[in-house]
């Protein structure tokens, strides 16, 4: 699917620095959907997603001074900005509260069990792509992307060595973008 | 270092996607700014992340879209740019205040000059009816005036008739023919009337020749054959009867001509005379 933009990606950042509705109004319109499916990959709960998608325009609205065209595309800036809200969310005091105040080994226990293997969200985008990959890339993948692990938690909880985590994971990335392609 | 293999590293996947660590995201940055094979790696991995993305969309709920950019349009631009839309109000306030304030001098003037044409107006309105005012108070003196001589006369008249209609009223009728040594003016005509009570003599003129000037009618009573002075006649009186003297007894009556103010005894021609 191509995108069709009556703005440049520049026009639409300065306009948006300007405050201009309409603006934002164009960029709901054409970004929403993509930002709303990766905010389902992690927080997996459409109740929660809505709520984590108001979060992220906010966020777009308040922090798009400190967007830099330089270090890299604006979507690539709002993916990341959906990423971290959702994975902030999941770990907010209040759902863990409402998960029954799960340890992190826990919750890695019941990983493969629940969330991966939830029906629907496995579908879509980047999970779709995951699952090609091989199980323990795919492991890896869940908890440093979707999860947002950093690499030595994901060491400790896999009981693998640091260099090794990182070897595995950039192995699966390389998979990863040739799968997307 | 060798390019290519640092591209194909997977650190490019690992920044774009948010997993590299600081010091790896520090590194990547520099490199991008210092190879444009790695920029374009980068956009490349960035524009297939993108194009997978928009192809994997799942549309939100519908009524989302409006809660979300409704806050837009309430909440005010926050602790990014707090003084800019100050500065940019200022202008437009100020414009808008001179605005109303050229709206209300012209209002103000118009006022003036409306209310300037309305004072010269009512003065003059004011020196017309000044004017008719003294114009009516002068008539209507005249009018009192007038209807005061016009009460006098008609209280004269209803005398006259009260007179002339009462029973105890002798009437004696003056004639010229009666005169002996005959009248000036042959057709004069006068009567006295005599309260047979009170004695009052009254005259009323029929018909008397205006008097020429310096000269009176004067009324005389003739007792025992000797004229006794009866009173002056008032000619503007006209037909009324007008009180004389009290004459108590008398033969004749008569009316002579003499000097203005009378004489003790007759002196001047008789023009009427009459029995009692």
């Amino acid at each position: 699917m191509g995108i069709t933009l009556t703005y440049t990606e520049q026009e639409l950042v300065s306009l948006l620095r300007n405050r201009d509705n309409k603006a934002f109004a164009y960029l709901y319109d054409n970004y929403a959907s993509a930002l709303y499916s990766i905010i389902l990959q992690i927080v997996n709960d459409a109740e929660l997603a809505n709520d984590v998608l108001q979060d992220v325009f906010v966020n777009i609205w308040r922090r798009i001074e400190q967007y830099d065209t330089g270090k890299g595309r604006l979507f690539t800036w709002m993916m990341n900005i959906a990423r971290n809200a959702s994975i902030d969310t999941l770990r907010s005091r209040s759902y863990q509260n409402s998960r029954k105040n799960q340890s992190i080994q826990e919750n890695v226990d019941t990983l493969a069990a629940t969330d991966v293997l939830q029906p629907g969200v496995d579908s879509i985008g980047l999970r779709k792509v995951l699952e090609r990959l091989r199980d323990e890339q795919r492991t890896l993948i869940e908890l440093a992307y979707f999860k947002g692990y950093t690499h030595e938690e994901i060491a400790e909880l896999e009981k693998i060595p640091l260099g090794t985590v990182k070897t595995r994971i950039r192995n699966a990335l390389i998979q990863l973008r040739a799968l997307l392609r | 270092m060798n390019i290519q293999e640092y591209i194909s590293s997977g650190i490019v996947e690992s920044y774009v996607l948010g997993l590299a660590d600081e010091a790896e995201r520090v590194e990547f940055e520099q490199m991008c700014t210092r190879y444009a094979e790695i920029r374009a790696a980068r956009d490349a991995f960035e524009l297939s992340l993108e194009q997978h993305a928009m192809a994997a969309a799942v549309a939100p709920p519908t009524q989302l879209r409006e809660t979300i950019l409704q806050q837009f349009t309430t909440e005010p631009a926050v602790s990014i740019n707090p003084g800019a839309p100050v500065v940019q109000l200022r202008p437009i306030r100020r414009s808008t205040a001179s605005m109303a304030m050229r709206y209300v001098a012209a209002a103000a003037i118009i006022l003036l000059a409306g209310s300037a044409i309305l004072n010269i107006y009512y003065f003059n309105k004011y020196r017309e009816y000044s004017r008719r005012y003294d114009q009516l108070v002068a008539q209507q003196a005249e009018l009192a005036l007038n209807n005061k001589a016009m009460q006098t006369r008609m209280g004269g008249y209803e005398r006259t008739i009260a007179g002339l209609t009462n029973p105890n009223m002798a009437k004696i009728y003056m004639d010229a023919s009666a005169v002996p040594a005959g009248s000036p003016a042959p057709g004069s005509q006068a009567t006295v009337l005599w309260d047979t009570r009170t004695k009052d003599v009254y005259l009323m003129v029929n018909n008397l020749p205006e008097p020429e000037a310096g000269k009176q009618y004067q009324l005389w009573a003739i007792v025992d054959n000797q004229p006794v002075d009866a009173g002056m006649l008032e000619m503007d009186k006209g037909r009324m009867m007008v009180k004389m003297k009290n004459i108590p007894r008398a033969q004749l009556f008569a009316i002579t001509l003499e000097q203005e103010g009378g004489s003790p005894t007759p002196k001047g021609p008789m023009y009427v005379m009459g029995k009692v």
